[in-house]
């Protein structure tokens, strides 16, 4: 075993009566990739919080090159040499990405109580430039960024401090093929250099492809470690769930189903910038993927079928004849939309689990005065929690107090109690374990059943091979080419069209 | 497809070359006709003199609420503190000539709107409730130093002429080109301009980054408590005397540097807001001023007029950015 850099012992964190974290014992190796392993909600962000100082520990104690280590606050843990990216945080919109680089270290640029933003921005672009990460406009506010280009910021902002303890919690989830390829290659230079790395992922197969040692949590405590080189993913998801789960919740067909009613047809679809004259048609019971690299476009799709950005072409609904041109008439056309940036897109991350699940039902939940009706309020809430197992002290609990799969379980499940003739889901997985992922496809095949029409547009490639009938491939917001399940339906086939 | 950098890039330029060419038309037109309009007297060195001496004490409120609200916050009572800090400015300014007049002003604006920010940030009320109760507060001092026996005369005499000199050309443009360069450094170039700008931005983000959000509070109150301060001795400056009523009244004085500091919010994707305060100032007293050629009753249609343009201007502006699509 390599020397460590890392020690922690019994420590503990609850919230309440709740213990995210209890008796962890953790050690991480000079120049290791550790993974953290466990569903959502068994305190993994929780001990990372702990160790970059965003969380005090209740007990238990850390050392850091041997050394006594109570971070109290993230810059206490920039100044022993860790820094982490964390999964929901975000940039500050209203300010540049280059002071984003550096905020709450700005003073290290000021002369005279003036700060030197050109300076700034030529450090933010040294770290970006150093790491080989995508730059954006320094200059330029963050508030029209990608979800991805913000990621990219938070990532450099990590790295700007230099640290020998980089802590990712699902980064991966927020990233395209190109950039996390890019990511993979940043975490390999890390282990060349000797640092270590903590890297959090639902994603089994990629925590088995870039780490060397797997620690596995349940319920806040740890459940086991494992060398990466010694496991396979089918051992881990029976450690992390304590029950059996197989690796093929994908469809196990090869049939492509796209000849049933046409439920959409999308034409010369325009976003000026973004995407240019995309033209398809989804059919009922179909599942519609999109891919492709991070400026292709298929997020803008989703957004553009919705209603929720303008868009030169036509998007026609057939069942009732209506061209789509705003989300409040998508919405009572039994259209639904799951957006990629769960946070600030889809859910009111403030208000309870009540008032979410019903947004999109409003008006079925009307009474004949046109009020709500509380107890069909409450009971629409309590089905979608006991349906998709919410974790939950009750439906009065706000969002935020909830972790990624149960926020995500919420936003899915509140479309579901719908009567929904079309869904389009954008990356509908990201950052969820494996226990959800599982339901979440199980629910898509029953949706398909139904006669749902799915437009599933993802950045996990193994998604959408695993789950579309049709798959549409877009490379800079054009597609590119079509392929059905009954074709070359395979990663190579799609990659080289996608580069 | 073009690149995107080239699009953007093109775009930009094609902007700027027809928003600078609408401005330069639209000005010509505007001055053309308002000349007509108000027999050849609209934006004549004397009626100018008049305009920008009337911006000067607003600008500096507005440039508070910039602060203000960059950090989430609201203050209703700053109308209450320019009562409060103009008397005192009076009161001092005929005691011991134009250094009382600073002193006084900036003391009381400082002193109250920092007192502001410690109940803001200590007692957790939302801030624009706790604004009207002071405001409530202030108007209630202000009133009751007008009608006791001891302040009655102090109140109600007025600042000496000579001591006016900061609210008349070319000082209160002094005062004011020296208060933009200041302020524009602090909120765009300086450590606590950018915190202040990051916990309005997002709280949570600002907090886990390590920036201390009490603290960074309390500068905003003591950063808008100097250029209330500021206004506070231009206001005085300026009228020379100040009144005061009851019953949230004081809110009156802060309604037209809220219209510009909304104005200047409206084209702030294209110029810094702390230079679009007061070029929307200027605009909007200029527009008064041609009210008031006119023949336009100045509290009634002119408060009508005001309120038409700030909605046609937020019409404008909200078509600018496009959304997030990506």
């Amino acid at each position: 075993m390599s020397e460590s850099i890392l020690e922690i012992r019994g420590l503990n964190k609850h919230f309440g009566p709740t213990w995210a974290n209890r008796d962890v014992d953790f050690t991480l190796g000079r120049g290791e990739v550790h993974g953290l392993l466990g569903e959502n909600g068994s305190g993994k962000s929780t001990l990372l919080s702990q160790i970059a100082g965003l969380y005090r520990s209740d007990s238990g104690e850390m050392t850091v090159n041997g050394e006594k280590y109570d971070p109290h606050s993230p810059l206490d843990a920039n100044a022993r040499g860790i820094a982490m990216v964390m999964q929901e945080l975000g940039v500050i919109g209203s300010l540049p990405a280059g002071v984003n680089v550096f905020l709450g270290r700005t003073g290290r640029f000021a002369k005279g109580g003036i700060v030197d933003l050109r300076e700034m921005n030529r450090a933010a672009a040294a770290v970006f430039e150093k790491w080989e990460l995508p730059m954006p406009r320094l200059g330029r506010l963050t508030e029209g960024m990608s979800i991805e280009e913000r990621k990219m910021i938070e990532l450099a902002r990590a790295l700007s401090v230099d640290p020998e303890i980089l802590l990712l919690d699902e980064v991966t989830q927020s990233l395209s093929l190109n950039n996390r390829n890019r990511l993979y290659e940043l975490i390999a230079k890390y282990r060349e250099m000797g640092r270590s790395v903590i890297v959090i992922t639902h994603d089994i197969e990629e925590m088995v492809q870039i780490t060397d040692v797997i620690t596995v949590l349940r319920d806040g405590e740890v459940v086991g470690r494992v060398a990466t080189k010694d496991t396979d993913p089918d051992k881990l998801r029976m450690m992390m769930v304590g029950r059996n789960i197989s690796g093929d919740y994908y469809r196990d067909d090869n049939v492509p189903e796209c000849d049933g009613e046409t439920v959409l047809e999308v034409r010369d679809l325009t976003v000026p910038g973004e995407i240019e004259d995309v033209s398809f048609d989804v059919h009922a019971g179909e599942i519609l993927g999109f891919c492709g690299l991070s400026d292709a476009g298929i997020h803008t799709v989703g957004k553009a079928v919705f209603g929720l950005t303008s868009a030169a072409g036509t998007v026609h609904f057939l069942p009732t004849d209506v061209y789509i041109k705003s989300a409040p008439q998508a919405l009572a056309n039994h259209m639904g939309y799951v957006p990629k940036d769960r946070d600030n897109e889809a859910l009111m991350i403030h208000a309870n689990i009540r008032d979410n699940s019903v947004l999109p039902s409003v008006n079925e939940l009307r009474g004949a005065l046109g009020l709500l009706a509380p107890g069909k309020v409450s009971s629409l809430a309590d089905g979608v929690v006991k349906r998709f197992s919410v974790k939950t002290t009750g439906i009065r609990q706000t969002m935020d107090a909830l972790s990624g799969g149960n926020k995500q379980k919420v936003n899915l499940g509140r479309w579901l109690a719908k009567d929904l003739r079309l869904l389009i889901l954008d990356c509908p997985t990201r950052g969820v374990d494996v226990g959800v992922k599982a339901a979440i496809y199980a629910l898509m095949k029953e949706a398909k059943k139904t006669g749902i029409a799915v437009i599933l547009i993802s950045d996990e490639l193994t998604e959408v091979l695993g789950m579309a009938d049709r798959l549409l491939v877009m490379k800079d917001g054009r597609v590119t080419r079509e392929i059905r399940r009954d074709e070359d339906f395979t990663e190579q086939a799609v990659i080289g069209v996608m580069i | 497809m073009p690149e995107k950098g080239e699009t953007r890039k093109m775009k930009n330029w094609v902007f700027w070359i027809i928003f600078a060419g609408i401005i330069i038309v639209a000005l010509a037109a505007f001055q053309l006709v308002a000349k007509l309009v108000s027999g050849n007297s609209f934006l004549e060195w004397s009626n100018l003199k008049g305009i920008i001496s009337r911006s000067a004490y607003p600008c500096f409120i507005a440039w508070g609420f910039c602060f203000l609200f960059a950090c989430g916050y609201t203050d209703m009572s700053i109308g209450g503190v320019v009562v409060l800090g103009s008397f005192v400015s009076c009161i001092l300014g005929n005691w011991f000539g134009l250094p009382g007049v600073i002193i006084g002003g900036l003391a009381v604006g400082l002193l109250l709107i920092f007192i502001n920010f410690l109940i803001f940030t200590y007692s957790g009320i939302p801030s624009w409730i706790a604004g009207i109760s002071l405001a409530m507060v202030y108007e209630a001092i202000a009133f009751l130093l007008k009608i006791s026996k001891g302040t009655k005369a102090l109140i109600s005499t007025s600042l000496a002429k000579e001591y006016r000199i900061l609210g008349q050309l070319p000082w209160c443009l002094v005062i004011l080109l020296v208060g933009l360069v200041i302020v524009y450094f602090i909120y765009n170039r300086t450590t606590v301009g950018l915190n202040i700008r990051a916990l309005g931005g997002n709280k949570d983000v600002a907090e886990k980054l390590g920036i201390n959000t009490k603290k960074t509070l309390l500068f905003v109150g003591l950063i808008a408590g100097i250029l209330v301060g500021v206004s506070c001795v231009l206001q005085q400056s300026y009228a020379g005397q100040t009144t005061v009523k009851t019953g949230l009244t004081s809110i009156n004085m802060i309604f037209q540097p809220l219209a510009i500091y909304l104005l200047a919010q409206i084209i702030r994707e294209r110029i810094n807001i702390v230079v679009c305060v007061p070029i929307c100032a200027f605009i909007l007293y200029a527009i008064f001023n041609l009210l008031t050629m006119l023949g336009v009753p100045s509290g009634t249609l002119q408060e009508a007029c005001l309120g038409a343009f700030i909605v046609v201007f937020g019409i404008i502006g909200s078509r600018k950015v496009k959304g997030v699509v990506k």
